[in-house]
């Protein structure tokens, strides 16, 4: 019986396993490789063993920019995501208004058109003759238009947009799975709501913070579309840095020595979040 | 003694459907009332409205003569075990039983001591370390009973708090948590769908049905007692035999019932006339079965249809003459384990309990 279930669970498990090995730990594991190879204008790389490629990348300020802008739009996105979603997450989950499937189905529809559709909105509401910079000037709020498009804001907003979903559901969850009797339990005691928010609900919603923060911040510092057409130049990510290393200069070592760092960055949040989720259920 | 708390001609509605009301009770100082029914009866839904998780539509819940109709939960100063507990799964044991006690602003030195000797009034001292997952589905409601105690509540609710505990764990903190509410005089109000709880603890019970009650009385009155067929059906086995009502005497009656013979009956006669249709209750150990005929002859004469042994008693079933079938237990005793299947004996039905016909 027990052997039974293990070759069914190995059954269950082997299409994921194949795609994961061919289309996620290989490529890894060659731009590993890659890393320290040494890059060649006419051969494109030569096999090799050295850190060039790290120190390059440590080295140059220019690069160093590049790693902590990506950390700190990373970090903020999934810090306003937090901010703004769970307001949402939390009446979600408690309302019970018809209005709730509605309020669902905006929520999922972002995701089923694209990001480059996405942003290219926003890209019509933020440009100098766009929707916010017409509306702040016909209120007489500023004189000239505002640059909004190419800095920071821009592909802050956009991604914290973009990236809702993915903070929501998490939230969501974590919030509808609460027994409904631990906060009764709470008022019965003598927890008024804002007592019983601070001192149950958000608490116990520890999960769904820490799981869609770990989302959203991985997939923001991975982002490469929306910081490269709302950020331009001016707001370089590592993403972007990566795919113009790779197609236009044809750098390869170097380009797999920042995706290298990049992923560091995501495993040690995802790791990070599994410590802290674990520490919890210790 | 004074009522502690009052429900009068509250009512609650859930929409369009009718969730209880309107109920009317109250709850006398030091006394453990229990609210019984199936699910779905509105017990729940009443203990709601009483803790203030609820709000009713119509009526006034009044505590300690102060009208509380529209006060929140948390200035009821009511104690709430749960039936999973609801233990704050993120807090030590210290943490959750102290919870009521900071949100009453009380100094910690004084917490300190407090929750301690909840714990050990609740037989479970030097936990406060724990956390709730690590603790038994008993020691869990033990620790939710302390918690809800140590506030010192003019009043404590318990929703189903057995429901989860297995058998023997369920039997042994019948006893245990009347022996705490004795202890500490406390009035209690106790939701359960189980007759047996209800009767070993309590001091009287409100049987509800259907979102209104059907009888506030003793255990020992809703059983011999019932008034109405729900109530004599709910609380243990009965025998419900058809009649007429042949004459009145006050409140008893002289029924002509369907098994052939005339038969007195106590209860609520008056509301009765002669020829109304009624229904006779006899519990299943009141009635006598003998192997000879009685000296009167007033005695139902019957066939054994069935005998099943269940350890210390014999239930029979019995055919009578009329094709109606009664059952009775009796003690597995020599005098009755020698009444085979298929003898005939002679039934004393003894003192039958009148009861309204229900359409």
């Amino acid at each position: 019986m027990r052997a039974g279930g293990g070759i069914f669970a190995a059954t269950l498990f082997t299409p994921i396993t194949v795609l994961y090995l061919s289309f996620l730990l290989a490529p890894i594991g060659f731009f590993l490789v890659m890393s320290v190879f040494r890059y060649s204008p006419m051969e494109l790389y030569i096999p090799a063993v050295t850190a060039d490629n790290f120190v390059r990348l440590l080295g140059e300020e220019h690069y160093r920019n590049i790693i902590f802008r990506t950390l700190r739009i990373a970090a903020l996105t999934a810090f306003f995501s937090l901010l703004l979603g769970y307001p949402l997450a939390y009446f979600l989950a408690r309302t019970g208004s018809i209005w709730r499937g509605v309020l669902m189905f905006l929520v999922i529809a972002p995701l089923m058109t694209g990001v480059i559709v996405r942003t290219y909105g926003w890209i019509v509401l933020l440009g100098s003759e766009g929707t916010v910079n017409v509306t702040l000037m016909w209120l007489g709020l500023i004189d000239r238009p505002i640059k909004i498009l190419e800095t920071e804001v821009a592909v802050l907003v956009a991604l914290v947009h973009i990236l809702m979903p993915y903070m929501v559901f998490p939230l969501f969850s974590s919030l509808a799975g609460q027994d409904p009797d631990v906060e009764r339990a709470a008022a019965t005691l003598g927890a008024g709501r804002w007592r019983i928010f601070f001192e149950v609900t958000l608490p116990l919603s520890r999960a769904g913070i820490l799981m869609g923060s770990a989302l959203v911040f991985t997939l923001t510092a991975g982002a490469v579309v929306t910081p490269a057409l709302l950020g331009g130049t001016k707001v370089q990510m590592l993403g972007q840095t990566i795919y113009d290393l790779v197609l236009s200069t044809l750098n390869w070592p170097f380009a797999s020595a920042i995706a290298f760092v990049l992923v560091l960055c995501q495993f040690s949040i995802i790791f990070l979040y599994f410590k802290g989720g674990r520490r919890r259920a210790g | 003694m004074s009522a502690v708390l009052e429900l009068r001609r509250v009512l609650k509605r859930f929409g369009e459907t009718l969730g209880v009301g309107p109920v009317d009770f109250e709850v006398q100082e030091g006394e453990f009332l229990t609210l019984l029914g199936p699910s779905g009866c509105g017990k729940t839904t009443t203990l709601h409205i009483v803790a203030g998780l609820l709000h009713p539509d119509e009526g006034t819940v009044t505590l300690g003569g102060r009208d509380i109709t529209r006060l929140d939960p948390q200035h009821r100063d009511m104690g709430l075990v749960f039936q999973n507990y609801a233990l704050f799964p993120h807090k030590t044991v210290f943490d959750n039983v102290a919870f009521g006690l900071r949100m009453r602003k009380v100094a910690q030195s004084k917490i300190r001591d407090r929750v301690s000797r909840m714990l050990e009034v609740v037989g479970l001292p030097g936990v406060e370390a724990r956390q709730p997952h690590q603790l038994s589905g008993g020691q869990r409601q033990r620790v939710a009973l302390a918690r809800a105690l140590v506030i010192e509540p003019s009043l404590l609710l318990l929703d189903e708090p057995l429901s989860n505990l297995d058998a023997v764990l369920r039997k042994r903190m019948r006893h245990e948590l009347r022996e705490i509410q004795q202890r500490l005089g406390i009035a209690t109000v106790f939701v359960t769908h189980d007759q047996d709880e209800a009767f070993e603890m309590s001091d009287r019970v409100i049987l509800m049905n259907v979102g209104h009650i059907e009888q506030v009385a003793t255990p020992e009155e809703l059983y011999n007692s019932p008034t109405s067929r729900f109530a004599a059906e709910f609380i243990g086995e009965v025998n419900l035999i058809d009649g007429t009502v042949a004459s009145l005497i006050g409140d008893s009656a002289v029924v002509e019932a369907a098994l052939g013979g005339r038969y007195a009956a106590r209860g609520d006669g008056g509301a009765l006339g002669v020829g109304d249709k009624v229904l006779l209750m006899v519990r299943p150990e009141r009635i006598g079965i003998e192997t000879s005929p009685s000296a009167n002859g007033e005695a139902v004469e019957a066939t054994v249809a069935n005998r099943v042994f269940s350890g210390n008693t014999l239930i029979f079933t019995l055919r009578t003459a009329s094709g109606i079938e009664l059952t009775a237990s009796k003690p597995s005793t020599a005098q009755y384990r020698d009444i085979a299947p298929q003898s005939t004996v002679w039934l004393d039905l003894g003192d039958c309990r009148l009861l309204p016909r229900e359409t």
